[in-house]
């Protein structure tokens, strides 16, 4: 099937070069930089003081912030990713049907992807203000509450409804990827699966499931990947507030960093996220069936 | 022709009732937005608050123009977006051309590297991209509150995006086409030209307004590297409005959030399906 190059080796080197540069120059930098202000003491406007080996760490690990802020950040993670899941199979299930208005039904459940999740959480805010805010309003018109309540201002509510503006801004990247499963999906097994007898639901179980295998697990890998990085929702939000009880580990980054005036600490934050992606990384290779190198 | 098929028509209906909550879900915030943004100023702030205005008061639209200097930062932002995107896209092509085309050494590795840039995103490096921008002499001073620096940083973090999609779109461009032009002895670089990126243009397209999309909504690396109003984007400018400010001008804020997002939206509506089909081809392969 592979034809041999035709050309000489080198072309597609001298192809990729430009691309590579640009993305290494950009990412490795910032990088090598951040390993060396972790190791450093650096002032709140960035000058480097002295070697500090690990006091930046110990420093951070050492602030009852910072682990409350890892251990949200794991259930904000947990959260997001599962419930975008669990809504996403259904959807993609229904999007994948034949019926009328599907082209508009699939434009509906794509359009959050098209919002910045900046405007997101701004148009959220203000849907969950306290007085005046859409949320409260329709939920009291519908008689569901009888007084306003204080969502973003309670810590037992502000996480919760940013885990669930997280799912509502994750679902269309997520049911694009299950609707690419699907259609790769040859219709004549349901077919075939019909004429057995088999239920929609077992069709579901034994077909639609283990078929959409591989697409799910890809969904959750990168859906973890950008959820743990996702910074516009819980900083435009809350800030971390109130009194800390929505920080995750990129807000707390970014708070140490720009707010607080702690470059090294904050360096030494984005090692230990790095450090967590890497292993999330290897957990999943590890985890994964060889499905042969596919390339 | 619109003869109405009974148990579609079933099948649709109940298609359309499991997916309610999650349609009302997602049109709610626009609602929102709409119906704040035209919203006298005084019917915002009642209490009990109202969903529909007594008024459509347009006006705000171009009262919130001038009190945002939203005209500022729009340009601001088509000028990075635009850019960004041509960077992102130029240097794309010729690695996306070669991942479709050419087997070679390391493709897998750089495959693997394109995934890691994914990971690596710019909320963890931003501390080093602020020393970065901040360590370059530009002018009279460095790269800190200077659109090039976002521009260079939103092409770097598109790029495997960009390889992606268009690599997948690529190799659905058949071989033969260029080969039957190298026999009627046309060189390799201009049959490419001649032949295969004609063809390519519509990826090329859709790929460009997809990256051109990601920098317009992006947000953590324009805040932290923009500090001066006259150069903030419409996602920094706008957030300023609300964030750590005890009175906000809500309909203000809702009509620059949606001018800001309408657009973006329309013409994503318009395209998604090509994204569906550009992330599947890649994801198969």
């Amino acid at each position: 099937m592979a034809r041999t190059a035709s050309g000489r080796p080198l072309t597609p080197w001298l192809l990729i070069v430009p691309s590579l540069a640009l993305a290494l120059f950009i990412i490795g930098y910032p990088l090598y930089n951040i390993v060396f202000q972790s190791l450093h003491e650096v002032s709140r406007f960035g000058l480097i003081k002295d070697f500090c080996g690990l006091d930046n760490f110990r420093k951070v690990m050492a602030d009852p912030v910072f682990m409350a802020s890892l251990w949200r950040t794991l259930w904000w993670t947990l959260g997001v990713v599962g419930g975008t899941v669990l809504v996403s199979v259904p959807v993609a299930l229904i999007l994948h049907q034949d019926f009328y208005g599907r082209g508009v039904a699939r434009t509906i459940v794509m359009l959050p992807w098209s919002v910045s999740l900046t405007m997101t959480a701004i148009v959220w805010r203000w849907a969950f203000n306290d007085e005046y805010g859409m949320v409260n309003v329709t939920l009291q018109r519908l008689g569901v509450i009888s007084s306003p309540i204080h969502w973003l201002a309670t810590s037992n509510w502000a996480f919760p409804v940013e885990i669930l503006v997280g799912v509502l801004v994750s679902v269309p990247f997520t049911v694009t990827i299950f609707l690419g499963g699907l259609s790769s999906v040859p219709g004549d097994i349901y077919e075939a699966a019909r004429m057995d007898g088999a239920t929609a639901w077992q069709q579901f179980r034994k077909l639609t499931l283990p078929l959409l295998r591989p697409f799910i697990n890809m969904a959750i890998v990168l859906n973890v990947i950008y959820v743990f990085n996702s910074f516009p929702i819980i900083w435009v939000m809350t800030q971390g507030g109130p009194s800390n009880s929505t920080h995750i580990l990129v807000t707390y980054l970014y708070e140490r960093g720009f707010r607080l005036g702690k470059p090294g600490e904050a360096a030494a934050i984005s090692l230990v996220m790095l450090t967590m992606l890497f292993c999330f990384t290897l957990l999943y290779l590890r985890i994964q069936p060889k499905e042969g190198e596919g390339s | 022709m619109m003869r109405i098929d009974r148990s579609k028509l079933r099948r649709s209906i109940i298609c359309w009732l499991v997916l309610l909550p999650l349609v009302v879900v997602v049109l709610f915030p626009f609602a929102v937005m709409f119906l704040t943004a035209v919203k006298p100023s005084e019917e915002v702030f009642v209490y009990p608050a109202r969903w529909l205005p007594t008024t459509y008061r347009w006006a705000n639209f171009t009262d919130m123009w001038e009190a945002t200097k939203f005209g500022v930062a729009l340009k601001n932002s088509l000028y990075v977006s635009i850019s960004s995107t041509i960077l992102a896209i130029a240097v794309s092509i010729p690695a996306a051309y070669a991942m479709a085309r050419f087997p070679f050494q390391g493709k897998g590795l750089y495959r693997q590297f394109l995934l890691v840039t994914q990971m690596l995103s710019p909320i963890l490096l931003v501390i080093g991209l602020f020393r970065l921008a901040a360590m370059i002499h530009w002018g009279e001073g460095n790269l800190v509150d200077k659109h090039i620096s976002v521009i260079v940083a939103y092409g770097a973090f598109n790029i495997a995006f960009a390889v992606w999609m268009m690599s997948s779109y690529f190799a659905t461009i058949p071989k033969d086409l260029e080969e039957s032009a190298w026999l009627e002895g046309c060189g390799r670089a201009r049959a490419v030209w001649k032949v295969f990126l004609p063809l390519a243009v519509p990826a090329m397209t859709v790929t460009a307004i997809f990256t051109f999309i990601n920098a317009w909504n992006e947000f953590a690396v324009v805040y932290t590297l923009i500090r001066s109003d006259a150069n903030k984007t419409l996602t920094v400018q706008i957030t300023d409005l609300v964030a750590g400010r005890y009175t906000v001008e809500w309909h203000q804020v809702m009509a620059a959030t949606l001018l800001a997002t309408l657009p973006v939206s329309v013409l994503f509506a318009w395209l998604q399906r090509y994204l569906v089909k550009g992330l599947a081809l890649g994801a198969v392969k």
